[in-house]
């Protein structure tokens, strides 16, 4: 299979038609097409913010999200308290 | 560069930029829509969990607008209240005309549930990504200009000053694609550039305040900004986003902490975890201080259609329906708050009942401005409502005063310094930090929810230091390409906006609504007022305070009560 991933989000590209409804969708600018393949590439895979919004609009179900924590920015009250969760 | 002429320019392309294009494009102006992202999937719209006031024909407004009045503490224009809740109607209509999916019963009717916060206001549930299609749709039918992937870097002035004395005559910027300087000059200029925020708390990062520092430097008055400070419960696990908060609460969501009990019976017993999120946060953090923590969302009791609706409605909510978590239908689930740069209308530039904001030619409307209608308290679903309603009133008035206006004129040589600012990064020599650093050091000053409620001069003083160092930052960083070019001119705007609400809140030397001082932790009855911000010729921020408007006034306000603690004073220092 062709595919390519970068963090969070990955692009199956056998299946992908390269419409480039994900480039549209992403508000980030995480997604760029690539010219030469006329399929997507993840330029900026740090800014994705996992909003679903590629995945969501993707007509041939080829973005894969992982779920875990979206940003690298974000701090946790929990860990200030020690608290285990 | 590219020059342009249009008879209203908006900037931003979510609910409010968009029903303002619409309105206007109706009204046969010209109309160019520009927004750095891709207008209908930008911004905070698509993600806004889809609840929106709704009242419908038949609906006693007065009770309505009470409700959002009197929880609001009298602190808005009630004239605004009216229209937002008259202007809201409608457009729930044209949801319906254009087939956007809205959550209903068995009988067909819209469901409607008691809005977070509120107990006679209504809100329903919708699909927000659809109505933004739908929206860039209709604009688009009616001839408007959208340009996608234009970030917007600077308001143009009519004298090429900033603060100008002369008005606003369009905006410039830089394709985000092929780096191409774009003006847009303009009789008419709309702000709609969504929330103040910061990159990395919300998910949300590209709403970082742009459309609020381009304004502020160009001589905009920023009212409230201490009220800025807001959240919600987003942080699932510590690892996961959490759907929408005000969602699972309408369907039954209950907040438990460590010992199991429901502690919101002791701060609000009348709403619980619908009260307002502030309340809600601060309670939060008191049983966290107290070491009852960790604080739960408990969906064992949520109705049916939640589960059916977050699967169809809501695609973040599918992390509720995986095995990345224990199920949710037997077990709570440790849950956390944000808090920080968030406002939807809490704060923001003020505007008229058209739409107008203080300079000349330029007009805001959506989260960027100051909802009016329900002052610093926005229940669940009236952010959205003000976004379309604002936008709507917005588009009319800047179509029908460009009917009247000449097309600007604006010297050359200001074009070119302009051109020059904003792509001057990209020349720059190698800096010690990159865009991201910078917006890191920013999103530091939310880490603590704690110490973002729980503020006093000192930790203020601070955190104006950092915003004053990413600003000098700013101004020597290199952007490696167009990308980063964009997130260095969002971390300028961030730090603007951050700036401005810091010494907002050190200028408020009381504790009331959200907002609360340890230093200053009583309320202060001659701070009844809306507090303005403007930026001077000489760089300084001077503050103004008005008085809420008696014209309209339906609902008096009581004698104020000098000497209490505020709310969050009260729930922090348990005397809530």
């Amino acid at each position: 299979m062709s595919s390519t991933a970068n963090g969070k989000l990955s692009i199956n590209l056998d299946t992908c038609t390269g419409c480039s409804l994900c480039v549209l969708a992403c508000p980030v600018d995480v997604i760029r097409m690539d010219a030469a393949s006329a399929k997507p590439v993840i330029a900026y895979p740090r800014d994705c913010q996992v909003c679903y919004l590629c995945e969501d609009d993707c007509p041939t179900q080829s973005i894969g999200l992982s779920h875990d924590i979206s940003n690298s920015r974000r701090y946790s009250t929990y860990d200030e308290f020690d608290l285990d969760v | 560069m590219d020059i342009l002429e249009t008879d209203v320019l908006i900037i931003g392309g979510g609910f409010a930029g968009c029903w303002a294009a619409l309105r206007a494009a109706d009204l046969k102006a010209t109309v160019t829509l520009v927004d750095k992202a891709y207008v209908s999937r930008s911004g905070a719209s698509t993600m806004s969990g889809g609840i929106t006031t709704c009242p419908l024909d038949g609906d006693d407004l007065d009770i309505w607008a009470e409700e959002f009045i009197v929880r609001g503490s009298y602190m808005c224009d009630q004239r605004w209240t009216y229209q937002l809740l008259e202007g809201q109607r409608e457009r729930i209509k044209d949801y319906i005309r254009w087939n956007v999916p809205i959550s209903r019963g068995p009988d067909g009717a819209i469901r409607r549930f008691a809005s977070r916060g509120m107990v006679n206001v209504r809100g329903m549930q919708y699909q927000p990504k659809v109505a933004m299609r739908e929206l860039r749709r209709q604009i688009t039918a009616r001839g408007a200009r959208i340009l996608d992937r234009l970030f917007i870097t600077e308001l143009l002035t009519a004298d090429g000053e900033w603060p100008t004395r002369s008005g606003i005559a369009g905006a410039v910027g830089f394709d985000v694609y092929t780096g191409q300087f774009v003006v847009i000059k303009a009789k008419r200029t709309i702000v709609a550039t969504g929330m103040i925020a910061m990159k990395g708390t919300h998910r949300v990062d590209n709403d970082c305040g742009d459309g609020a520092a381009m304004a502020f430097r160009a001589g905009g008055r920023l009212v409230d900004m201490e009220f800025t400070f807001g959240g919600t419960f987003n942080v699932l696990l510590k690892k996961f986003d959490f759907p929408s908060y005000n969602v699972a609460v309408a369907h039954g969501a209950r907040l438990i902490n460590a010992r199991g009990e429901r502690f919101m019976q002791q701060y609000d017993p009348e709403r619980l975890e619908r009260s307002e999120l502030s309340h809600v946060v601060a309670a939060f953090a008191k049983e966290i201080i107290d070491g009852r923590g960790p604080v739960y969302v408990d969906l064992r009791h949520v109705d049916d259609s939640y589960w059916t609706d977050i699967a169809k409605l809501h695609r973040g909510g599918s992390i509720l329906l995986t095995d990345h978590v224990p199920d949710p239908k037997t077990n709570p689930l440790a849950i956390e708050p944000t808090w920080g740069l968030w406002a939807s209308g809490r704060s923001g530039l003020q505007i008229d009942l058209g739409g107008r904001t203080n300079l000349y030619g330029l007009l805001a409307a959506g989260s960027v401005a100051k909802n009016d209608a329900t002052g610093t308290h926005a229940s669940a679903g009236s952010p959205t409502a003000f976004c379309k309603v604002s936008g709507w009133h917005a588009g009319e008035t800047a179509a029908m005063e460009s009917r009247e206006s000449q097309s600007p004129i604006v010297a050359q040589d200001v074009l070119k310094l302009l051109q020059e600012q904003s792509l001057a990064p990209l020349r720059r020599t190698p800096s010690p930090k990159s865009p991201d650093d910078l917006h890191d050091d920013l999103a530091r000053l939310e880490a603590s929810v704690v110490h973002g409620m729980i503020l006093n001069g000192d930790r203020l003083g601070r955190m104006l230091q950092t915003t004053a160092a990413v600003t000098e930052g700013t101004t020597t960083c290199k952007a490696h390409d167009l990308h980063d070019l964009a997130k260095l001119h969002e971390a300028r705007n961030v730090a603007t906006c951050a700036g401005v609400v810091y010494r907002s809140a050190l200028d408020r030397t009381e504790s009331r609504e959200q907002f609360f001082r340890e230093d200053f932790p009583l309320t202060d009855p001659s701070w009844f007022c809306w507090h303005g911000a403007t930026l001077t010729g000489s760089g300084d921020v001077v503050f103004d305070r008005k008085d809420f408007p008696t014209e309209g006034v339906r609902f008096v306000p009581p004698e104020p009560e000098a000497g209490g603690l505020g709310p969050i004073g009260a729930i922090i220092r348990g005397e809530g």
